[in-house]
């Protein structure tokens, strides 16, 4: 008897298998496995209870969790080893919400659609089966298997300069996880836990010593810092994102770059609380360096998909800010803010690209005063650069809030610093709507029409999400509290 | 000595294959020149092989065609020994006749009536058995003629085709460095007979290289890691190799890079492990020291095979040479599980090895199959390749991602096992596996650009490749049944064993374990 956990990864198995084998119908199989999967994930929801600590053992318990041996020998047990909790279930909600939103813009695709939807899938399932993991090799099985379809998707159906991209992506981003995972190793066989379980390394981890921590956490800090990005290695982002196809960037900003953030959550502040603390100085140098960079970066981007590009580093910056100040309520705003981060970037990313489609090019100095021809098109991008700026009632307005809370409790005025450089990330998306939005307009293609009906579905699922969550953000922080972070200050 | 059916039945699996490579010579004289007539035997003698060890090996299906009782395998070996049935020598066993099988499974596909088809197919066979006795070995001249056979086998592989004058070249190279190794090799077990009095891996085992003959047997053990270096294509050590690989038939690469190549790492397993590991404990002796001093020595060899090898293959424009290259740098690997020297390491060191035979005899038989689909040498000559035949294309690039030891595929289990047995062993190797990690992330560079250039780049219209006249002719679009169910066999490894590695990972941790304890 499998878990639903396990049902709905067999699903993904299963539906990716048939989009790929599919052929012209390739689209209505990754429509119905999206539809499914993300009715699963609303069960999920609903039937989510909170995660106790088992009382004899003080290690979180997570819900719906099944273990099974996988590969066991004298020296090495590693499980097929699932649950979620608080902090993984957003996430599993984000792919699922991500999943659809990208098949349905991506509906017309005509190069090779099959494979398009087959790699989509296989994305958002190494994905899903990254946050549901609980067994380090597992883990890392799944960290490592969303590489390649996005190297394939950025690499065969992106823009010019794709192919170096895709390289540039995929080099970055396996050097990384290969640190990350000899540090996973370290903390397994150092503290010499009896499986990769993350039940056992929980258990055993607090035993090493406070510099093998430390030495551990910085390679898990650098393994999914790349992912983050983090400066000074966030030189992949760009190319990979300003080289993907529209739909490829939506999951890369969307999930891909939220990887990261788990990551760290899940196997850095949970199980090497120690090292977190004693290096968290680094930590904020390195996040304050990234919300500084990446602002400033998108202001001078005239490319309006270089742009979102650039802020995603601005905003990952404050994730990594509300981590390292290891605190519950940090760690509610990181996840809050990667689910909004999530939400946000994926219609900024399809703006630039529905964009591009009308008006041939992306470049906010020569398109100007895109609402008279496209006014959906126009509202959508309100939206998604009013919400990113962090505008109440809009979803990211409580996470940042909520970071920079938590930032003022541990830091004090320090979260100034990241305050100040809102009005950078204000100014360059108002610019970019003051131009594109409501200038004259210039250079309007005969055939300029508005959207096409699937890609305005597909935003106006993002844009009512965006609203649902910025008034009512507790529905998410109601269900992060439930995790193994209640130790925390 | 009278020689009775209960004392050769240990030895029906190098029986089968020597009476099949007999067979083979034989039929040639009769006139048979038919290539599926002569494949046909080949496999046969390779299947039984194949199934009468992994009888012994205790596969509970096979359990009947048991050659040699349980209490045999990993017995205490007598003194004065030549061979002894070990486990993990069975597992060798199987990796080298799962290797000579695939290659022979593909040569199927050659042109019938070829000639020199006999000649290919009984040194083929030769050779196999010839690996199959180095896994028996217990003495160091057995050892050491036991490989002869298998090179001296393997120069007449590499020249076999007359009339091709680069495969010619290849041979002769192959020949003279191979004159030399096995000259250094027997000067080094002179020097340890001269040392000990005995040739016995047990003995030289139990003698400390210490007191008066210490520096004697230094001195040999350094002529056997040069001799037996040059066998695994080791840097410094490894200057031939690319030549060779790429002068060779197509299908003589895949058997050299897929077969031959482990026999001198189960050598290196023998001689450097086996008898060096009896004294353990390092530091508290001479013993100790000098055993911690051959893993540094193994621990270098191992980094440099590993960085150099990955390093020129980023250089390559021909996808031979890089694949050869690439060969050279998992060769590294291995050594890394060599130098660790744990019961975990040995079995990552080996699963290394049995992967290794999959994933690059098998991507050498794919370049074997797509050359004669009419694509060029050189690696921009694939271009498209994937589009154009998936099949083929992805097979190859699960082949690719296992070498760079991507998830889902035995590659990655393989490099898991064998690094995470690194980190295990702690202290200086934490760095050894870091540094192995590194050298693998690198690799992933040059396989993802022939990834690359497969599925991303577009052959112009009109000058696609064209098969050529004989390929044509086969069956699959050119491929041919045999080399179709080699590679199909390959890919079907590759992945299951990608997804659940358990039962053979149990194999190998046993056979590791009594491997490790056997003189204790």
């Amino acid at each position: 008897m499998i878990g639903v956990l396990s049902e709905l990864l067999l699903l993904l198995v299963g539906g990716t298998l048939l989009t790929f084998a599919a052929g012209r119908v390739a689209r209505w199989v990754a429509l119905g496995t999206s539809l499914l999967f993300l009715f699963g994930v609303a069960y999920l929801l609903s039937a989510f209870s909170w995660p106790l600590l088992n009382p004899s053992t003080g290690v979180p318990q997570f819900a719906f969790s099944e273990s099974a041996p996988w590969v066991s020998l004298p020296w090495l047990t590693i499980n097929y080893s699932v649950g979620v909790d608080g902090i993984s279930l957003p996430f599993v909600l984000l792919t699922a919400i991500l999943q659809i939103v990208t098949v349905v813009y991506t509906f017309e695709e005509t190069k090779r659609p099959s494979a398009w939807f087959g790699l989509v899938l296989l994305t958002c399932l190494g994905c899903y089966g990254v946050f549901i993991s609980l067994d380090i090799l597992q883990f890392f099985l799944f960290w490592e298997a969303v590489l390649i379809p996005m190297f394939f998707m950025i690499g065969y159906w992106g823009g010019l300069r794709r192919r170096y991209a895709a390289l540039k992506f995929f080099i970055y981003t396996h050097v990384a996880s290969v640190v990350m995972l000899i540090s996973l190793f370290g903390v397994a066989f150092y503290s010499h836990a009896t499986s990769f379980d993350f039940a056992s390394l929980y258990a055993s981890a607090p035993a090493l010593a406070g510099t093998t921590q430390v030495f551990l956490f910085l390679g898990l800090f650098f393994g999914f810092g790349v992912k983050f990005p983090i400066v000074p290695f966030h030189t992949w982002l760009p190319d990979a994102h300003v080289e993907a196809p529209t739909g490829g960037s939506v999951l890369l900003a969307g999930l891909l770059l939220k990887l990261g953030g788990y990551g760290l959550i899940r196997w850095g502040l949970e199980v090497l609380p120690n090292g977190l603390e004693h290096v968290a100085p680094l930590l904020y140098a390195v996040a304050f360096a990234s919300i500084i960079w990446g602002a400033f970066l998108s202001l001078s981007q005239r490319d309006l998909k270089r742009m979102v590009a650039y802020s995603s580093i601005n905003h990952m910056g404050i994730v990594l800010l509300a981590i390292a100040v290891y605190s519950q309520l940090g760690v509610i705003a990181a996840v809050l803010l990667m689910f909004a981060h999530g939400i946000v970037s994926a219609l900024l990313f399809m703006v630039a690209g529905s964009v591009h489609h009308t008006f041939g090019s992306r470049d906010i100095v020569t398109v100007n005063g895109i609402t008279p021809t496209t006014p959906v098109l126009a509202t959508m991008t309100m939206v998604g650069a009013l919400a990113s700026l962090g505008l109440p009632a809009l979803i990211s307005f409580p996470a940042e809030f909520l970071a920079f809370l938590a930032t003022w409790d541990r830091l004090g005025y320090w979260v100034l610093v990241p305050l100040l450089v809102l009005v950078v990330t204000a100014g360059f998306y108002i610019w970019m709507m003051q131009r594109l939005l409501f200038g004259p307009p210039r250079s309007v293609p005969a055939d300029a029409h508005d959207l096409p009906s699937y890609e305005a579905i597909a935003m106006g699922m993002l844009v009512a999400l965006t609203v649902l969550y910025g008034i009512l953000p507790g529905l998410l922080t109601n269900l992060i509290v439930h995790a193994p972070i209640y130790g925390l200050p | 000595m009278v020689i009775d059916l209960a004392t050769l039945s240990p030895f029906l699996p190098e029986l089968a294959v020597l009476a099949a490579a007999l067979l083979i010579f034989l039929l040639d004289v009769l006139g048979v020149r038919e290539l599926e007539a002569l494949g046909a035997v080949a496999v046969a003698g390779l299947g039984a092989a194949l199934l009468f060890v992994l009888a012994d090996l205790g596969f509970t299906p096979l359990l009947g065609v048991r050659t040699l009782s349980a209490s045999l395998v990993d017995a205490p070996i007598a003194a004065g020994s030549l061979y002894a049935f070990t486990s993990l020598g069975l597992v060798f066993q199987v990796i080298f006749l799962l290797a000579t099988l695939l290659v022979a499974l593909a040569s199927l596909s050659r042109p019938s009536r070829e000639p020199g088809g006999a000649v290919f197919f009984g040194l083929l066979l030769l050779a196999a058995l010839g690996m199959m006795l180095v896994a028996l070995a217990a003495d160091l001249i057995f050892l050491l003629l036991a490989l002869e056979v298998t090179a001296i086998a393997s120069y007449l592989l590499v020249g076999y085709p007359r009339r091709d004058s680069r495969g010619l070249e290849a041979a002769m190279k192959f020949y003279i460095i191979g004159a030399l190794s096995a000259a250094l090799s027997f000067f080094g077990a002179s020097l340890l007979y001269g040392a000990y009095g005995s040739t016995s891996l047990l003995v030289l085992g139990h003698s400390l290289p210490a007191g008066g003959n210490g520096e004697l047997a230094i001195a040999g053990y350094a002529f056997l890691l040069v001799g037996l270096g040059f066998e695994v294509t080791a840097v410094p050590f490894h200057m031939w190799a690319v030549d060779v690989y790429d002068g060779a038939p197509d299908d003589v690469s895949a058997f050299l890079a897929g077969g031959t190549k482990k026999v001198g790492l189960f050598a290196f397993f023998l001689v450097f492990l086996g008898p060096v590991l009896l004294v353990v404990a390092p530091g508290t002796s001479a013993s100790g020291n000098f055993h911690a001093s051959v893993q540094l020595v193994l621990a270098l060899l191992a980094v440099a095979t590993m960085t150099v090898g990955n390093v020129l293959a980023l250089m390559q424009r021909e996808m031979k040479r890089l694949l050869a290259y690439s060969s050279i740098s998992q060769a590294g690997y291995m050594l890394l599980g060599i130098a660790v020297g744990t019961a975990p390491a040995v079995a990552g060191a080996t699963f290394q090895i049995f992967a290794h035979v999959f994933l690059k005899a098998g991507a050498f038989l794919v370049v074997a199959a797509v050359a004669g689909l009419g694509v060029g040498p050189l690696v921009t000559d694939w271009k498209g390749l994937g589009v154009r035949r998936p099949w083929l294309g992805a097979g190859f690039t699960l082949m690719l991602l296992g070498l760079a030891g991507i998830p889902l595929t035995i590659g990655f289990f393989s490099k898991f096992i064998l690094f995470s047995a690194t980190v295990q062993a702690e202290g200086l190797f934490v760095w050894l596996a870091l540094i192995g990690l590194l050298n693998s992330a690198l690799s992933v560079f040059y396989y993802g650009r022939i990834l690359k250039v497969m599925y991303m780049d577009r052959a112009e219209p009109g000058e696609e490749p064209k098969p050529t006249a004989v390929a044509a002719r086969l069956a699959l679009g050119g491929i041919g049944w045999g080399r179709g169910c080699a590679i199909g066999l390959c890919v079907a490894l590759i992945v299951a064993f990608g997804i659940d590695p358990g039962p053979i990972l149990t194999v190998f941790q046993s056979a590791a374990t009594h491997f490790l304890t056997l003189g204790v």
